[in-house]
């Protein structure tokens, strides 16, 4: 018996003509609640996943943080140039952590970790672990962070065992939901034959963990997208020592001498009076502190010359010396035969020098009263 | 010119790929340049000090003591029975009618700096007179030859003597002061304790 489906027009639907001649039994289904049992279905299908235990995780940027790229479960993201001083400013989504931390600095990121399909009231902890680490190893180092981020203390050197993760969310773990953690870069102070610099790479393995049937989901996140470019960096602070002149921060730096004289009469706090032929000398103590990283050489050389002189360099004169009384030399004028501090500094190195200003007692028509200024420039060379 | 346009982009992206935040700090570099700028302000000075004399025996210049230097003479008598316990003596010309000394050595030091001129002077005079009538301040620019080689110090600032003329700055000199003992009598008291002070002038002209 052939069935003919009548038409709300009035018209029979002739039966299809072919191979496959046969009328469809369209009666048979109703195709109208067919988005319904799909949606039925997937429902069914996910509820069966959650019931077996399939979690999923993520991973996404996160607000501040670097940006991730790929999908699940092969992302990128990188920290780009870093140095162990922390010079610079760091690329757009990171930040440096001096804070907590010993022998260099943290480049830091937040990225989010979602996990989902996990049943109630499973939970899962996340952990992580290198599972293609960077090939500067001593020098870049990778750190994970869930809380206090921070302060370096609160990070932890990712482990390079897939068999024995670091944990980044631990017991009880975590339900269903998004979740904010730090990705550190640990990039450590060294020179000498140990440094190095120059473009590097890892891959990181975020893995979450249902607590109560222990499966798993994992990610992986390349660190390409920038690549790590380890640079050298140097840097060269003045301050202020104890009972010495303020060292101001300025064009870079300065220092104010006050009112002076030949005699040495009334010196400003700060300064001590040094005898000396034709008038006197003006001391204060005051702190250099090199530092320097990625070198081949563990030492370096300071100098300094007079960049600027006074106007008038009769009456003053910039003098140098290692201790407070002395012997005080002038400082070089000369840009290529600087006056030599040290040639065997080593970075971090605090260094207590004293400048001198002499002040000529001269009378008559050279003599001079008035403000004045000179600009001394230290450089800091690892060779 | 495309040519020197490459070449500038060239020296730029060189220079370029040094990368300082400040100048007191770079990266991909091995030296680095901060400066420090010192500021003063020079003022013309003026000093003068006394001291002890280099003279064997000659009293003691001491800071302080009521004034910013003080000497001391101790026990001194009319007729220059007590001997000068530092310094120097001349006994009276004719006893009980002329006047005792006591004197000493000591060391005016006048310096001045960025001064426009060095001509100068140095200039005393009895600020605060000895309160008892039979004593008076002498002075000397010399080595005295006698007690007439020690003139009364003027007691107010115009009659001040003039002890230096243009003084090289930071030079030694040497002058003399003492004390001159009237043999005064009457009811008034001329024994016990007494002082003086004398004020020093430098002025550079």
């Amino acid at each position: 018996m052939k069935i003919v489906r009548q038409q709300t027009n009035g018209h029979p639907r002739l039966p299809q003509v072919g191979t496959n001649s046969r009328p469809r039994k369209a009666g048979l289904f109703p195709f109208r609640f067919l988005p319904a049992v799909l949606a039925l279905l997937i429902a069914a299908i996910i509820s069966s996943n959650a019931k077996a235990g399939v979690i999923t995780i993520a991973l996404s940027t996160a607000p501040g943080g670097v940006t991730v790229s790929g999908a699940q479960p092969t992302y990128s993201a990188g920290f780009g140039n870093v140095n162990s001083l922390g010079i610079g400013s760091p690329a757009a989504g990171v930040t440096i952590i001096t804070t907590g931390v010993a022998g260099g600095v943290i480049y830091s990121t937040n990225l989010n970790l979602t996990l989902s399909g996990e049943p109630t009231p499973h939970a899962a902890t996340f952990s992580v672990y290198m599972s293609s680490n960077f090939s500067k190893s001593a020098a870049l180092i990778a750190q994970s962070c869930y809380t206090g981020c921070g302060t370096g203390t609160s990070y932890s050197t990712i482990s390079l065992n897939s068999g024995a993760p670091t944990p980044i969310v631990p017991l009880p773990g975590v339900s269903d939901g998004t979740y904010t953690i730090s990705l550190g870069l640990l990039v450590a102070d060294a020179n000498g034959a140990g440094a190095t610099t120059g473009t590097d790479s890892a891959t990181v393995t975020f893995v979450a963990t249902d607590t109560s049937n222990g499966k798993t989901s994992s990610v992986t996140l390349n660190l390409n997208n920038p690549s790590e470019n380890l640079q050298t960096a140097v840097g060269l602070t003045l301050a202020s020592a104890a009972g010495g002149l303020s060292v101001a921060p300025g064009a870079d730096y300065s220092m104010d001498f006050g009112s002076v004289n030949g005699i040495g009469a009334s010196p400003a706090a700060g300064l001590t009076i040094v005898p000396a032929g034709g008038g006197v000398i003006y001391s204060t103590p005051y702190l250099l502190q090199p530092v320097f990283s990625g070198f081949a050489s563990t030492t370096a050389t300071l100098t300094v010359y007079v960049s600027m002189d006074f106007v008038h360099p009769a009456i003053l004169q910039l003098d140098d010396s290692a201790a407070a009384g002395g012997p005080y030399t002038a400082i070089s004028k000369l840009s290529g035969a600087q006056t030599s501090i040290t040639s065997t500094v080593v970075t971090n190195t605090i260094l207590t020098r004293y400048l001198g200003l002499f002040v000529s007692g001269v009378n008559g028509p050279s003599a001079f009263t008035g403000s004045d200024s000179a600009t001394l420039t230290y450089t800091l060379t690892v060779p | 010119m495309r040519k020197q346009l490459m070449i500038l982009a060239a020296v730029a992206l060189v220079f370029g790929a040094v990368n300082a935040s400040a100048a007191t700090q770079a990266t991909n570099t091995n030296t680095i340049s901060p400066t420090l700028k010192i500021n003063v302000t020079v003022q013309d000075a003026i000093q003068l000090t006394l001291s002890t004399s280099a003279i064997a025996g000659s009293c003691t210049v001491n800071a302080g003591g009521g004034a910013d230097y003080n000497v001391s003479f101790g026990t001194v008598d009319a007729l220059g029975i007590n001997p000068a316990t530092c310094g120097s003596l001349y006994a009276p010309t004719t006893p009980g009618v002329t006047n005792s000394a006591y004197y000493s050595a000591y060391v005016l030091t006048p310096v001045y700096t960025s001064q426009a001129v060095a001509t100068n002077t140095v200039k005393a005079y009895v600020s605060t007179n000895f309160a008892k009538a039979n004593l008076s301040v002498v002075y000397s620019t010399a080595a005295p030859a006698g007690i007439g080689s020690l003139s009364a110090m003027g007691t107010t600032p115009a009659t001040a003597n003039t002890l230096l003329t243009n003084a090289v700055s930071g030079t030694a000199q040497t002058q003399y002061v003492g004390v001159e003992v009237a043999p005064t009598n009457g009811s008034a008291t001329y024994t016990g304790a007494d002082s003086a002070i004398v004020t020093y002038t430098l002025t550079v002209i």
